[in-house]
């Protein structure tokens, strides 16, 4: 058994032999091979020794107790003998990038270990250290603002964040879905979470040199004054509580070196070719989207309710710049109170609320990973309390030219672009307030709400009226007016005006003439290669077609599922 | 033995000593079987030398250390005489009180018995007095005093000293080993560019101090596969209606799969023949008895079937050569017949070249579709084990179950099965079952005689 943990520590896996007779001594019967030389080398591996004393140790532990010498368990447990894989991770990633390139696994390890309970299915320590470190990494995203995409499905949410040029992926499992499973080899597990700890550990150690951050975390100065709550005994003991502060995920880190304002690292400019210009062009376009995204949420305060994944969101919206905090009764490190008046978005996820603010959108949470997916905030009219929601679709899919697109993708994409379909973009809270109303989406305000408040808001919108009606006769003028010209130029019906020059479309006629080699080359084609051609065209013609056919159908369901709801409707 | 040879000796300068057992008649005996033997043998020295008299002597030594404690020719006379003069007064009468304290007093009898009647004394146990390395540790002590004279303190006592000197001043000399996993253990840099070993590299390997090169092929991974797997897009939370009808109707595909084979095994158990009827026993029975008449000609067959003919006829010489001309002629017809057809090739010059090309197109061909196969093993599980890997179930939550929202969500699936999967996906470990327990034999159960007597 010590054999198969170090072939896991080590990198070695089983073989396949290609020729099983030969290796098996004639039968064909299947058994697990490993190369020869894999195990030679194995062999070498100063840790051998170290499982050696370990099962050493283990026999003498089991006769003290055996005899019921209870100084002699005493000294032994004292004088355990431990190892450290340090060196193996030195030889397996050689390079800091190719321990980067192999987190998946290690991240979704360390976060899975990190959720069990801590009844004996593993060692205790095991799943403490994991929780450490998958804090760490989480802060780590936090402050380096690398996350990308966020997918919610029935199994766990996927998280893809992009650390210095590595595409690293994870998943993590929902809070409290825990079910053991019997069909799972757990030694197996926690050999791999052995390995993969100290992996994690030592990335998250150059990951927080990298960013000038202290390692291990240490709370930032200013932040840690303010997370000062007299409720701190509720959640930890003493010892506790830094640790569980640092995981509340609410507060940034300290760093070695204070942090300067943030200069726009631009792009250094160097004369180049033509060729490369378009490229060096995309590259800041793409540049520039992701700084975007990076800010997407900050100024943003949001305010969480108990009844949502804290964790996830916490962690969601601090890395892409927003305020988070949420019940002090819910959580250690909460850092301000519901009653904040500069709170802009409180995520719910229940049919209604009591008391309701005015100056802030009450949201599900769905819109905060559907804004972080499209890469932009999204109207939140479609996320509102009670509300229907949008699907949720993955960001890992990337649809190819001809294949089906969801029209509430092709609805994002538009806005992506920057267009508005439909609706117009809502920015404050006051007009999406009137919005609402428009949309007879009914609130339940509560009596003891400040009149103040509603005062304020009816005196707006008594502002707002007026000014609209100013506009309108406006333009009414101006259309008058312009009426009164197209009549007088009626009148004088031939007139000798000079002759404009016809702006030459060039960009169309370069079209054109695409077009028309194109023609050319197809009709200079080989028989062959003709047959070839028309089997690719017809391909995409035929995906389109099944495309067309499925937004066919979305567009009938659809219609059948709206009227539906107007029937329903009319019937209440 | 050397006290046996002075004896001797002392028994030689003695003409005149007598012996206690007079064996006169014994010599005689001797005298008269006399036997001439070599002598030149030294087997014949001892078989036919004559040492009876060297042997009473000896006996006669001995007696006389076993009874008197020495040789009586060699006491002093005081010893061996006294002068008599007469009786000397009677001895004390024997009283009766003494008899009853001399009784008590008198030792048992057995224990005189036992009593050595030998007045040799008992060899010195010579061991019971030797002290084990008393040379080595006598030197030992020597040059440990001579040190401490000097003022040098051993090594185990310096050492101890100065882990006394460490423990009261609170610094442990020797750090213990933080466990691997331990939640406050602490990393460093790993990747940081350390100072290049300056050593011979053979002596660093040697010396264990460096480790054995990890071979590049150990690298690799085994499967192309990534590590994650991102679910497909109905298996969202709220998924879109046609990508969750996707998954489903996948889903789906593989459940009909399972079925088909299920079925496909329970057709193949299942009994196709009629159960007997008593009809048919019957007739089963019957048969053979009714029908009598079909046997003979049967047996006839037989008889008349023989086997091939044992004797074939001998070969004459000029069928042997007609066989052989034969052979010849057609052995000559045949490269005839090459010989035209490949000249003949020189007209088909176009048509092979046609051939040639096709079957060149055809290795290409063939070489290509194995390595596009070989691309696809490679994001296949392999057999590593004795089970082969068997995917996962999908994870679908069907229409009706879907949660309306994110808090009413209820997770399919556990992530750790899925992990564990995805690692027999990639080769990385083998499939496995899980270790199933033993307990002890199977227990058998029998009724006892007696119980099933009274039933």
């Amino acid at each position: 058994e010590s054999r198969r943990r170090l072939c896991i520590l080590k990198g070695i896996y089983p073989h396949e032999p290609k020729h099983k007779k030969k290796v098996n001594k004639g039968s064909t019967a299947p058994r697990t091979f490993y190369l020869l030389k894999d195990i030679r080398f194995l062999l070498h591996e100063p840790i051998v020794s170290k499982f050696r004393d370990y099962k050493i140790f283990i026999r003498k532990l089991r006769k003290a107790y055996g005899k019921a010498n209870w100084s002699g368990v005493e000294r032994l447990k004292e004088n355990k003998p431990s190892y450290k894989l340090d060196h193996i991770i030195k030889e397996r990633y050689p390079s800091f990038i190719d321990a980067l390139r192999d987190l998946d696994d290690a991240l979704s390890m360390c976060f899975l270990f990190s959720t069990f309970a801590r009844t004996g299915k593993c060692h205790v320590q095991t799943i403490q250290l994991c929780r450490r470190l998958s804090v760490e990494w989480m802060n780590y995203i936090i402050s380096s603002r690398s996350l990308r995409k966020v997918f919610l499905s029935i199994k766990g949410i996927y998280y893809q964040a992009e650390v210095l040029g590595q595409t690293v992926t994870w998943i993590t499992p929902y809070q409290f879905a825990h079910d053991h499973p019997t069909d799972v080899d757990y030694r197996v597990m926690a050999t791999f979470t052995e390995l993969y700890t100290t992996l994690l550990g030592f990335v998250n150690f150059r990951l927080y040199q990298t960013l000038n951050l202290v390692y291990p975390p240490k709370l930032d100065g200013q932040s840690e004054v303010g997370l000062k709550a007299e409720f701190e005994e509720d959640f930890a003991l003493e010892s506790e509580s830094y640790t569980e502060k640092l995981s509340a995920l609410s507060a940034s880190l300290a760093r070695v070196v204070a942090q300067v304002e943030e200069e726009e690292a631009e792009l250094d400019q160097f004369p180049s070719e033509a060729g490369e210009q378009g490229n060096l062009e995309a590259r800041e376009k793409v540049e520039l989207e992701q700084s975007r995204q990076r800010t997407l949420f900050e100024g943003l305060k949001f305010f969480l309710n108990r009844e949502v994944p804290r964790e996830s969101l916490a962690f969601v919206i601090r890395s892409f710049g927003g305020q988070v905090s949420w019940d002090k009764s819910l959580c250690i490190g909460s850092t301000y109170e519901v009653t904040d008046e500069t709170i802009t978005h409180h995520i719910v996820d229940r049919p209604s609320v009591g008391t309701q603010y005015i100056n802030r959108f009450y949201i599900q949470p769905q819109w905060v990973y559907d804004s972080i997916n499209g890469k932009l905030l999204l109207p939140v009219e479609e996320y509102f309390l009670g509300v229907t929601l949008p699907p949720h679709l993955s960001p890992f899919v990337e649809e190819s030219e001809g294949d089906y697109v969801p029209p509430e993708k092709v609805k994002l994409m538009a806005l992506q672009r920057g267009e508005q379909p439909g609706q117009p973009l809502l920015q404050s809270p006051c007009e999406c307030t009137r919005a609402s109303f428009s949309q007879d989406i009914i609130f339940t305000e509560n009596e003891e709400e400040d009149d103040e408040e509603e005062e304020e808001e009816e005196e707006e919108e008594v502002e707002d009226e007026p000014s609209d009606d100013e506009e309108e006769a406006e333009d009414e003028a101006n259309l008058a007016e312009m009426e009164e010209r197209r009549l007088k130029g009626k009148s004088l019906s031939v007139k000798v005006t000079p002759g404009k020059v016809k702006p030459e479309n060039r960009a169309r006629a370069a079209e054109e003439e695409k077009a028309e080699e194109k023609r050319l080359a197809i009709m200079m084609m080989k028989k062959k290669e003709k047959y070839l051609y028309d089997k690719i065209m017809f391909g995409k013609k035929r995906k389109v077609r099944e495309a067309n056919k499925l937004a066919a159908k979305r567009k009938a369901h659809d219609d059948a599922s709206t009227t539906d709801k107007k029937k329903k409707k009319k019937r209440s | 033995m050397a006290a046996a040879r002075k004896h001797k000796r002392v028994a030689a300068s003695q003409p005149g000593f007598l012996s206690i057992k007079s064996g006169n008649d014994g010599n005689n005996s001797n005298i008269k079987l006399r036997k001439r033997v070599n002598k030149n043998k030294k087997k014949n020295w001892g078989k036919y030398s004559d040492i009876q008299d060297v042997e009473e002597f000896l006996d006669d030594v001995r007696l006389q250390e076993r009874t008197t404690g020495g040789l009586i020719s060699e006491k002093p006379d005081d010893v061996l005489f006294f002068v008599d003069t007469g009786e000397k007064a009677k001895a004390k009468p024997p009283a009766p009180q003494t008899t009853k304290k001399g009784k008590r007093s008198r030792p048992l009898r057995i224990d005189l018995i036992l009593q050595p009647d030998s007045h040799i004394e008992a060899p010195k146990n010579i061991l019971a007095f030797q002290q084990p390395n008393a040379k080595k540790e006598r030197r030992m002590a020597e040059k440990a005093a001579k040190l401490a004279s000097k003022g040098v303190v051993p090594r185990r006592e310096r050492l101890l000293q100065l882990r006394r000197a460490a423990w009261a001043s609170g610094i442990h000399l020797k750090e213990k080993p933080i466990a691997n996993n331990n939640p406050d253990r602490s990393f460093y840099d790993l990747w940081s560019t350390e100072a290049p070993e300056t050593a011979d590299p053979y002596y660093l390997e040697q010396t264990k101090r460096k480790l054995i090169k990890r071979p590049e092929k150990l690298n690799e991974k085994p499967s192309a596969l990534p590590a994650i797997e991102v679910v497909a897009p109905g298996g969202s939370y709220n998924p879109d209606l046609f990508s969750h009808q996707d998954l489903l109707r996948e889903a789906h595909e593989v459940e009909v799969k399972k079925k088909k084979a299920e079925e496909k095994i329970a057709r193949q158990l299942a009994v196709n023949e009629e159960l007997a009827t008593e009809e048919s026993i019957f007739k089963e029975q019957v048969e053979g008895l009714i029908e009598g008449d079909d046997e003979e000609p049967e047996e006839d067959a037989e008889g008349t079937a023989v086997g091939p003919t044992a004797t074939q006829e001998k070969k004459t010489e000029k069928q042997r050569k007609k066989e052989k001309a034969r052979r010849i002629l057609e052995l000559q017809r045949k490269t005839e017949r090459r010989v035209v057809a490949r000249r003949q090739q020189l007209y088909q010059l176009k048509s092979i070249r046609a051939a040639l090309k096709k079957q060149e197109e055809r290795t290409k061909m063939r070489q290509a579709q194995r390595k596009a196969k070989q691309e696809a093993q490679k994001s296949m599980p392999r057999r590593l084990g004795k089970l082969k890997f068997e995917a996962p179930d999908l994870e679908v939550q069907l229409s009706d179950e879907l949660a309306s929202s994110l808090r009413s969500l209820k997770p399919e699936g556990s992530i750790i099965k899925d992990r564990f999967k995805s690692l027999q996906k990639r080769n990385l470990i083998e499939p496995r079952d899980r270790a199933k327990f033993k307990w002890g034999n199977k227990v058998k159960y029998t009724e006892k005689r007696a119980f099933k007597e009274i039933q």
